[in-house]
């Protein structure tokens, strides 16, 4: 269906999010949702509220605070037959099931010669920005992205975050989706009818003509500040949001680098060992010969994230952090 | 750390039993077996079976027991408790490394050789079966750590262990407060090698398998040194009809005839395991004398307390005979209405 | 209630445990002559316990398997060809090649792979279970697990869950003593696994597991338990590993005696199983011996084929890294 034809309204990120979920219950018979409070309480951010009232307590499960055995589950059941929904509340909960997620859930296809699919769709919660201090607020993406088996998807507005959950549910393979707390309440356009953003295809925020910002997660916002920042000083930026980490569209990005000739990535993430330098390798590999400049990076310093909010403000990566870096790598 | 000062002391009450280390046996495998999934039999994990012990020593102790030997399972049940009394003289008697029912008959044999004054059994009629095949007619104190539970005591452990002290401590006499159980003596192929405390059982079933009888239909017959229509198990079936006592010199012979109704003459409804009712079709009953010998012929599976253990082939038969040759079970509520009267532990 | 087990499946279980016991001795020979890859870890010794309770499944029905998984790959059904093919790392193996030991699987048998993870079957069956009750689809996970593995986060979190939700899954603890190389009474505070079912609401039960009989008598209740919708059991099965934890010989290492490991041999679930047999006239000797002959010769069939496969192609290298 064209998008066209879609009828779209304003809705804040987290709806986006129910909505998503939603469409995907209502046209898989063998979904349901698990996690840590998805179902009495709706999702400790609500973004499963109603869920359990139109789908019922045999397709909506709370699940005992073992993040184990909530992989487990949906490993077992997809081998099964089903395609789970699964909820990792917070990302840093990843520590708790790193064995599930990656020998087992990432691994098992292959391991089993193709001979099975684990269409599972987890959802988690990542980012910093409220004060819930190093266990609850990191960024985690690079863990997951260096697994082959996985699937990862950012969703940055609630356009994505509707369309990407729909995506990762349909693909048989496990997909993470990981979503942004402090997005919760930006608002955007989204139709009401069921739609796919395709797994893998990044998303050309703006356009622009001399330099390139890759943006992930919530930091495609701050870009879009930074962008008009930049454009005072004559940058004209074009922003992409890779939306997909996991398979990766290099194709965008190289295409967008080879006319602008520079890039700068963020991501909100630990800069050090961070997704973006992967981005950065594969734009020197592709276009090394179309670069004017040093690819810069922007990303959160090397330290777990603080719990103060005059700490954590400092922490997170924001516009003025991009223009800066943009204005040292521009020697302007 | 005794509560009396006459607990131990013999030379103030006088001296009527015969003074001697306390024994005790804690089948770490009691409680655990498939009858926990086709019953509702109650599990007893070790740290439960441990904490047991411990009151019971306590008991012992508080009466004026002084010395301790026990079969050391690997799990540490009796060792583990009795870590707790340092003060307390107490040695492993055997090594239970085989982790099966001859750690608890070589225990019997050692705690015999040892002078045992009493010993304290924990565990089933199962466990108080192999005991008493290493020491049959031993001064039992059982306590209930099982699945069916006709022979232990059901009471409290301190008071069961109280008992134990104030036999070990020679207030008491084991003579004037027990009685001897009776027995069932088996003999397969005319060779004497066997024996069951409670119930005997010839089923068609082929083998000895998980052990409990998961199969009623195929139940043959049933002997019964004891039928109590208060208890589970064999003891139930007979006593549900035809109650024979402890103290009678009778015992109970069942024969079954499975699915075929036609044949039979009762037709009861016994829990034939905790949780577990079961309808039997029984075809004939006889309240038997003591001696008089049972022939029971393969091919088929006899069980003995509640365990299947032996394989009768075709050509094979087993005799059974019904004794008072049993060990000799201590009433506790007599022990203690005893050491009550002699004052031990009035302090 | 458990009916009178019948001759077929007595023979049945004979025939599976035999066939574990060639293979993996001919396995543990091939690869201490360096002819299969890798590590391999064997089930000699144990039979009885997957014997017993793979009689009580059919083909739908799930398995999760251990790193000592082979045993429990061919009770269910897995066929030597493919099975030596893999343990080569041949494309023709039941992975491709691409698993080998510790990883191999068969989905059309319901096997949800062995695995190089200790503890990593818990939570794949309870969520099998899961998916199985999801479904109503009728089917009974089973998953196998070591006495090691008791000890993982992963089996409490799956335990507790299929308590939890009543899920039809079978926690069978095939407790040989041995954490890899560790006693258990230096890996764990108590003997019985059995003992931990309280804590997660199912029936923890212990069985002979050099017991073929007693181990299909007691998984018989716990499958009927599960696929009745009465919830999860775990059963306990005493038993014995008679080579090492890696290979037949292993590392030579002490930390076991060899009067310990010739104790538990005369318990030897195989000749204890024959002997049984025998008496009870199920099968003659002569009988006996053929299922042996003909397994023997299935094994060098087997290996012939491992041998004359190819080994995959190098364009398969990232294949199946995702659906």
């Amino acid at each position: 269906m064209a998008e066209a034809q879609l009828k779209p309204r304003t809705l804040p990120y987290v709806s986006a999010i129910t909505e998503g979920v939603r469409a995907v219950m209502l046209e898989q018979p063998t979904a349901f949702v698990a996690g840590e409070d998805v179902a009495g309480a709706g999702g400790v951010y609500g973004y499963y509220a109603g869920i359990l009232d139109e789908f019922g307590p045999e397709r909506v499960y709370d699940t005992p605070i073992s993040e184990e055995g909530i992989v487990g589950l949906g490993v077992g059941s997809a081998a099964a037959g089903c395609r789970p929904i699964i909820d990792m509340m917070f990302m840093d909960f990843l520590g708790e099931c790193m064995d599930e997620v990656a020998n087992q859930m990432a691994k098992m296809r292959y391991m089993f010669g193709g001979r099975t699919k684990l269409p599972i769709t987890m959802l988690t919660m990542a980012g910093a920005g409220m004060s819930l201090a190093a266990q609850h607020s990191q960024s985690l993406e690079a863990w997951i992205c260096h697994l082959p088996g996985l699937k990862v998807v950012m969703p940055t507005t609630p356009y994505d975050a509707k369309g990407l959950i729909i995506a990762a549910a349909r693909d048989d393979n496990p997909v993470i989706v990981v979503l942004n707390k402090m997005s919760l309440a930006i608002k955007g356009e989204v139709p009401e009818e069921s739609y796919e953003i395709p797994l893998g295809k990044a998303n050309i925020v703006r356009p622009g003509t001399n330099y390139t910002i890759v943006a992930m997660g919530r930091m495609m916002h701050e870009a879009i500040k930074a962008a008009d920042e930049l454009a005072k000083l004559g940058v004209d930026a074009e922003i992409i949001d890779p939306r997909t980490l996991q398979p990766f569209d290099t194709d965008t990005v190289v295409e967008s680098v080879r006319k602008t000739h520079r890039a700068l990535i963020v991501h909100e993430a630990v800069r050090f060992g961070g997704f973006g330098g992967e981005i950065v390798a594969q734009i020197q590999e592709e276009a090394f010969d179309y670069l004017d400049a040093p690819i810069a990076r922007v990303g959160a310093p090397f330290s777990p994230v603080p719990f103060s909010p005059a700490l954590e403000k400092l922490y997170i990566p924001n516009a003025d952090n991009i223009v800066a870096a943009a204005k040292k790598q521009l020697g302007l | 750390m005794s509560l009396s000062k006459h607990a131990g002391a013999t030379s103030n009450t006088g001296s009527a039993g015969s003074i001697g280390p306390v024994g005790i046996v804690a089948n770490p495998a009691s409680g655990k077996d498939v009858r926990r999934l086709v019953a509702r039999a109650s599990v007893f994990d070790n740290q439960e079976k441990q904490a047991i012990v411990g009151r019971a020593v306590i008991g012992a102790v508080a009466a004026g027991a002084t010395e301790f030997v026990y079969l050391n399972d690997r799990h540490g049940i009796v060792a583990n408790a009795l870590a707790e009394h340092p003060h307390v003289n107490a040695r492993s008697i055997l090594e239970g490394d085989t982790m099966t029912a001859l750690d608890t008959i070589s225990a019997a044999r050692a705690m015999k050789e040892a002078g045992c004054s009493v010993v304290m059994t924990l565990g089933g009629d199962g466990t108080n079966r192999a005991f008493t095949l290493g020491w049959p007619d031993a001064p039992l104190i059982p306590i209930s750590t099982g699945t069916n539970n006709v022979f232990p005591n059901m009471g409290e452990a301190t008071v069961a262990g109280a008992a134990a002290g104030i036999i070990a401590s020679g207030l008491v006499s084991v003579a004037e407060v027990s009685r001897p159980h009776k027995l069932i003596e088996v003999s397969i192929d005319g060779e004497r090698d066997d024996l069951a405390l409670i119930d005997a059982v010839l089923t068609r079933e082929r083998f000895v398998g998980a052990r409990a009888l998961l199969s009623p239909e195929q139940l043959a017959a049933i002997l019964l040194t004891r039928a109590d229509p208060a208890s589970v198990g064999m003891a139930a079936v007979g006593g549900l009809i035809q109650p024979v006592k402890h103290s009678s010199s009778k015992a109970l012979l069942l024969k079954l005839c499975g699915d075929n109704e036609a044949q039979a003459k009762h037709k009861i409804k016994a829990p034939i395991a905790p949780g577990l009712y079961t309808d039997l079709h029984i075809e004939d009953i006889d309240v038997i004398g003591l001696d008089k010998p049972v022939i029971w012929h393969g091919p088929g599976v006899l069980a003995f307390d509640g365990e299947r253990e032996r394989t009768l082939l075709p050509n094979q038969y087993a005799t059974l005979k019904v004794t008072r040759n049993g060990p000799k079970v201590v009433r506790i509520s007599k022990v203690m209405r005893k050491a009550a009267a002699k004052g031990c532990f009035v302090t | 209630m458990s009916t009178q087990i019948s001759n077929d499946t007595l023979i049945d279980m004979h025939r599976r445990m035999v066939r574990i016991r060639l293979f993996e001795e001919t396995a543990g020979k091939m690869m201490e002559d360096g002819k299969i890859p890798g590590a391999l870890h064997l089930y000699v010794g144990e039979e009885a316990v997957a014997g017993g309770v793979m009689v009580h499944l059919s083909d739908e029905d799930q398995i999760t398997s251990t790193h000592r998984g082979h045993g429990h790959l061919i009770a269910k059904g897995g066929e030597f060809d493919q099975m030596f093919a893999e343990l080569y790392g041949r494309s023709t193996g039941y992975c491709k090649g691409k698993g080998g030991s510790m990883h191999i699987s068969n989905m059309e048998l319901g096997i949800l792979g062995a695995n190089g993870i200790v503890g990593g079957g818990p939570p794949i069956a309870m969520g099998a279970a899961f998916g199985n009750k999801f479904l109503k689809n009728n089917k009974v996970a089973v998953c196998f697990f070591g006495d090691g593995a008791s000890n993982e986060g992963s089996f409490h979190e799956a335990a507790n869950m299929a308590g939890l939700y009543k899920l039809p899954v079978v926690f069978v603890c095939e407790n040989n003593g041995f954490g890899e190389y560790t006693p258990q009474a230096n890996h764990q505070a108590i003997v019985d696994v059995a003992d931990r079912a309280a804590g997660y609401g199912m029936p923890g039960v212990i069985v002979d597991g050099m017991d073929a009989v007693a181990v299909y008598e007691a998984a018989g209740e716990a499958v009927d338990r599960a696929r009745s919708g009465k919830g999860p059991t775990l059963l306990e099965c005493k038993t014995y590993r008679f080579f090492d934890h890696v290979g037949v010989r292993g590392m030579g290492l002490t930390y076991r005696s060899d009067e310990e490991v010739e104790r538990w041999k005369k318990r030897d679930p195989i000749l204890l199983m024959e002997e049984r047999l025998l008496e009870q006239k199920v099968l003659s000797a002569e009988q006996i011996k053929a299922v042996h002959d003909i397994t023997s010769e299935e094994v060098l069939a087997g290996i012939k084929f491992a041998e004359e496969s190819p080994f995959p192609d190098p364009s398969s290298l990232t294949e199946d890294v995702y659906a």
